[in-house]
């Protein structure tokens, strides 16, 4: 509980400036827990209470401070009343203000507790009706330092607000001032409030921010208002005119000088004498110089007095109604006093050669005093676009203003009504602020965020069209002519393949259609992007409008490659390799494929599923370093799997691609972002795998049912992981294949088992970090593949390690050793590279998906039992 | 120790020379502590390795306290470019290079400039809106711990027939912002109606410290009114216009 203290009658000392605090903080305890409705029928009540007292709060203002006309403080106390709450009647600022139920996020808005509010001589009745009422709009409690000239007025504005406010409900003493004002006390109210409002000189605002609290504090302005030659000198001169009389040019947005074209310069001067301005003479500048800035620094005796009291005050006359005394100098140095900031109607106006130089000396006026504030433009806003951009894009200030007078439209929602009403400016941290904006309800409040749990959108891709079955290849190609009208392929393929006459089916076929074709037959086993380069340039001058991939995944990935250095020349390969945590937030945006030519993959081996898979994997041949490339525009628009074009494969390739698949259905299957969309291929994979691969590799083309079940069962769990993606396993099993040379499948059996058995963890060092995954839930999940399997098992444990056992005896089945060391790998080589290893392992894109995040050191570990197998 | 041979005479003090010693004797109305902590001022100067008199000794002579220093034979820097006007301009460099020296010494026992200025602003006479406005400004001026002289002008510089330059009258010594010295000097010149040589002074040590000029007019109407505390009426004039001046808003 927070100590009751009794409310002091006056404030005029630090004691009753703390009793003050205490007070205006427990009503403010009291002020947060109401509600939208009782803050804003008080809001109400407040703005219409200072309304009502505009003109009784302007005359005593105009009184106390000497300072501006009460004909404009009324609109400043209508404006500030009014205004402020036509602007934020609706706007909620209690509890929930904004919701997305689908994305799960809440906005809800606390106040921020006790406001400081330090109210200037300038504006000292509507910057108290500003300040008061949107601390009530948004239920913070406020105390109010005026300025010592200006004292009673504020407060009585404060006062006017507070019992209104009072009457509708608001707590007792929600706004509070200090009657005695002095530096000692202001300091104290900064230092004890939470958030300070600063409206002042730079010594104010520099007080605020060294307080250590929160300040919203604004700054000096220096407006420039160029003329440019396109501009209407009518409108220009009179809203410069309206501007910088209203209040006897006390607005700190108000124009403090005006740069004119030299080719219209005389009509604009012109048109400010019709209206009643006074251009000094020679000798009347020197004595206004001499009379408005005082070392350096303005003096307080013409701010807001009229041009003809400040003519006198340097010793001439000029008639009493005259508007504005207006001194045409050439300098925009901080020595030329009329380049200072003057709080008067005292005018500069200098003469531009050109609006390059206009702007020029627009920057500098800025720079001598008006960082961050207001500059202003008058211009054809129609036709002088390139004008209007170079000036917004070069002016340090945080509003510019077009055609508009600078005063009334800085403040906002007069001249352009979506420019904030405010009567405190921000002028960001050019000025040394923290805001740079129109100050608003927004910023009195604190704005919790409330962020559900939600869970990423999933998705499933395919190429658009799958066919298999064994001798199906002439009838999917057939489509190519009778229904696509292709005119010419250009065939990827392996040496091998092609002497061996696999390419001949496909030839054969588009022969029979008067399709064209090329063939480049010149892909090694791990591709390389100078062989991808060779055959982009043979499409580039056969220029073909279908790309038929045919063979492994080599050839099918070196033919991906040249798609899109064929159809895209321009993208830049490092790009389209960059690493990438989430496919779908990835920096890169692929270029679109497909619209110069068609993608076809007619696989030649049961193993890589690279024909529905958005892969390539690529070597620089001069650095070795292999880049996997990821992006569903390398999706082959038709893949075609027939077995008849498997049926030869040697043992050792149906063995290693076999396992391969094994390995891709094992790692979709527990990915992170695996689904039962690719569950059930991944299932369905495995079942067909280790049925039929063992037959496959013994019997080759004897068995062609074992063949044609292990390649649709390879493209299946292709289309898992083109989903789902991998795991730590491959991450491994490239790098194993990078270093030692392990055929990829071989390297994928080699560590699949010690994979299962990190992956099981029930308690791992660290879980994958993505929403679905909630916990360590993997060895459940393999325990449901060992069952789909019919592996048996009591428990979980029994059926993990029966799924373990039998991928150790198909891998016995089709002859794949035990350890690394087996297939040769030199151990002091493999132990000096380890490390090296280990890190790139890791660092492998396939890590991402994995559903335990690894430590270098488990892979490390994972590494040595599988390379001694124990 | 003699007291026949009178230096100079001012309203509550009298400088007399014995031999090689200054002896600077105070009316009994002077305040004990000021002429204490003047004496520690100018200990304290002392260490910085500037050129300064040397305080020989504190005490009490014919009932009244004084202070007894070096006694520093040669001229004032004032004197010399009255004698030879031709070179003023070389005086006022040497003058500016020693204020430079000054400010690159630390002292960090000495009054803190702001809290002087603050003090000095609330006797200064002025009414409450002006007091809270020069307050405001002297509250948002940065702080700086240079050594600063505080009444930096060319009478308390004395050059020994080999040229050497010594400098005296540490009473209103204290650590802060160099800016805020200059500015005062700069006011000590406009008082003397010498405001060519003001400006003379202002521009050479602008250049000569890489300082923006506004940035020691922040001072002026502070240092005007720290002035004020002094009462002098025939400065009010200058130094209330000066100070009349308020912070952008």
């Amino acid at each position: 509980m927070r100590k009751q203290t009794a409310a002091p009658a006056i404030v005029d000392s630090v004691e009753s400036l703390e009793a003050k605090i205490a007070q205006v903080k427990a009503a403010q305890e009291k002020f947060a827990s109401y509600t939208q409705e009782q803050v804003d029928a008080i809001f109400k009540a407040a703005a219409t209470a200072a309304n009502t007292q505009r003109i009784p709060l302007a005359k005593m203002a105009v009184e106390e401070t000497g300072m501006g006309v009460v004909e404009d403080k009324v609109i400043k106390n209508h404006y500030a009343a009014e205004y402020i709450y036509n602007a934020y009647k609706n706007t909620k600022t209690v509890g929930v203000i904004d919701k997305d139920d689908s994305f799960g996020i809440k906005k809800v808005a606390e106040p921020i507790g006790l406001v400081a509010a330090v109210i200037p001589t300038t504006n000292p009745t509507s910057t108290a009706i500003f300040k008061t009422l949107i601390s009530l709009k948004t239920r913070n409690g406020i105390i109010i330092s005026p300025h010592p000239r200006a004292k009673n007025c504020t407060i009585e504005a404060a006062k006017v607000v507070l019992e209104a406010a009072v009457k509708a409900g608001a707590p007792e003493g929600i706004i509070g001032w200090i009657d005695v004002p002095s530096l000692e006390l202001t300091n104290t109210i900064m230092k004890e409030a939470d958030i300070i409002l600063a409206t002042g000189g730079p010594g104010m605002v520099k007080s605020a921010y060294s307080s250590g609290k929160p300040a919203l504090g604004v700054g000096a302005g220096n407006t420039p208002a160029i003329i440019d030659e396109t501009a209407d000198i009518l409108v220009a001169v009179n809203s410069i005119i309206h501007s910088k009389t209203f209040d006897n040019g006390m607005i700190c947005a108000s124009e403090q000088s005006v740069i004119v074209d030299s080719k219209i310069y005389d009509k604009v001067k012109n048109e400010f004498k019709l209206r009643g301005c006074h251009f000094l003479n020679k000798k009347e500048l020197d004595m206004v110089r001499k009379t408005i800035i005082i070392n350096g620094a303005l003096n307080a005796k013409i701010v807001g007095q009229k041009a003809a009291k400040i003519a006198e005050l340097s010793g001439f006359e000029v008639p009493a109604e005259t508007k504005i005394l207006i001194g045409e100098v050439d300098s925009v140095e901080l020595s030329e006093p009329f380049a200072h900031e003057k709080l008067s109607p005292v005018l500069a106006m200098y003469k531009s050669k050109s609006f390059e130089d206009a702007v020029q000396k627009a920057e500098h006026l800025i720079a001598d005093g008006g960082y961050g504030h207001t500059a202003s433009l008058y211009i054809n806003q129609v036709t002088e676009t390139d004008k209007m951009a170079d000036y917004f894009e070069r002016m340090k200030t945080c509003r510019i203003l077009i055609n508009t007078p600078s005063s009334q439209g800085g403040i906002g929602d007069l001249y352009n009504f979506k420019l904030a009403p405010s009567l405190t400016l921000g002028c960001g941290s050019w000025g040394g602020n923290s805001v740079s904006e129109n100050v608003g309800v927004k910023h009195l409040l604190n704005v919790k965020t409330v962020a559900e749990r939600r869970e990423n959108m999933l998705w499933f891709r395919a190429p658009e069209k799958v066919y298999f079955k064994k001798g199906c290849l002439p009838v999917a190609l057939d489509e190519l002519g009778s229904v696509m009208g292709k005119k010419k392929a250009f065939i990827v393929t392996d040496s091998f393949l092609f002497n061996n006459g696999y390419t001949k089916p496909v030839t054969d076929k588009l022969d029979e259609m008067g399709i064209a074709y090329t063939t480049f037959s010149d892909v090694a086993p791990d591709p390389t992007l100078e062989c991808a380069i060779e055959g982009t340039k043979v499409a580039n001058s056969f220029q073909p409008d279908v790309i038929i991939a045919i063979g492994g995944g080599s050839a099918m990935d070196a033919a991906k490659i040249m798609w899109v250095m064929y159809e895209h020349p321009e993208a830049d390969f490092m790009d389209m390799a960059m690493r990438f945590v989430d496919i779908r937030k990835r920096i890169y945006t692929f270029p679109k494929m497909g619209e110069k030519a068609y993608f076809v993959a007619v696989p030649t081996s049961a193993g890589t599923g690279s024909e529905v898979t958005p892969f390539a994997v690529i070597t620089d041949g001069a650095t070795g370093i292999k880049y996997p490339l990821a992006d569903y525009e390398l999706l082959p628009k038709m893949a075609i799997v027939d077995a008849d074009m498997m049926m030869n494969a040697p043992k050792g390739l149906t063995s290693a691609s076999g396992i391969d698949s094994l390995t891709h259905a094992l790692e979709a299957y527990v990915a992170m972002l695996a689904t039962p969309f690719t569950d059930g291929l991944a299932v369905e994979a495995g079942k067909l795998i280790f049925k039929y691969l063992p037959s496959c590799y013994e019997n080759g083309a004897n068995d062609p049912k074992a063949r044609e079940e292990q390649a649709h069962a390879s493209t299946l769990a292709g289309m898992a992981f083109a989903n789902a993606f991998l795991g730590v396993c491959h991450s491994m099993a490239h790098k194993l294949g990078a270093f030692h040379h392990i055929p990829h499948g071989i390297a994928n059996a080699l560590m699949i088992e010690e994979v299962i058995r990190f992956n099981c963890s029930e308690a791992p060092a660290k879980m994958g970090t993505f929403s679905q995954y909630a916990y360590p839930q993997t060895k459940a999940k393999y325990a449901a593949y060992s069952d789909a399997m019919g592996f048996g098992g009591k428990n979980d444990d029994e059926k993990v390690e029966n799924l373990i056992k039998e991928i150790a005896k198909l891998k016995e089945k089709i002859g794949i050793k035990r350890t690394i060391q087996e297939y040769g790998v030199d151990e002091k080589y493999f132990l000096d590279n380890l490390d090296a290893m280990t890190e790139q392992a890791f660092d492998d894109q396939c890590t991402g998906a994995n559903p335990r995040y690894p430590l270098m050191e488990e892979i490390k570990a994972m590494y040595l039992k599988a390379y001694y197998g124990k | 120790m003699k007291l026949d041979k009178v230096i100079a005479v001012r309203k509550d003090k009298t400088i007399y020379r014995d031999g090689d010693v200054t002896i600077k004797v105070f009316n009994e109305n002077y305040s004990k502590a000021d002429i204490l902590n003047e004496a520690l001022n100018l200990a304290r100067v002392e260490e910085t390795g500037l050129n300064v008199p040397k305080i020989q000794e504190v005490g009490m002579v014919e009932g009244k306290w004084c202070i007894v220093t070096d006694y520093i034979e040669g001229k004032t820097l004032a004197k010399a470019y009255e004698d030879s006007p031709a070179m003023l301009d070389d005086y006022l460099k040497l003058f500016v290079e020693i204020q430079l020296d000054i400010h690159n010494k630390r002292c960090a026992l000495l009054t803190k400039l702001k809290d002087k200025m603050r003090r000095k602003i609330s006797l200064s006479g002025l009414d409450a809106t002006t007091r809270y406005e020069l307050s405001t400004r002297l509250d948002g001026m940065p702080k700086h711990i240079k050594l600063c002289h505080g009444d930096y002008t060319p009478t308390n510089v004395i050059l020994k027939s080999d040229g050497t330059p010594y400098i005296i009258d540490w009473a209103h010594a204290t650590q802060g912002n160099a800016s805020a010295d200059v500015a005062r000097t700069y006011l000590r010149f406009n008082l003397k109606n010498d405001s060519d040589i003001a400006e003379k002074y202002l521009n050479l040590f602008c250049d000569m410290s890489d300082t923006p000029k506004q940035y020691v007019q922040q001072w002026m109407p502070i240092v005007a009114a720290s002035q004020m505390a002094k009462g002098k009426p025939e400065e009010k004039d200058l130094l209330t216009h000066w100070a009349s001046v308020c912070d952008y808003e």
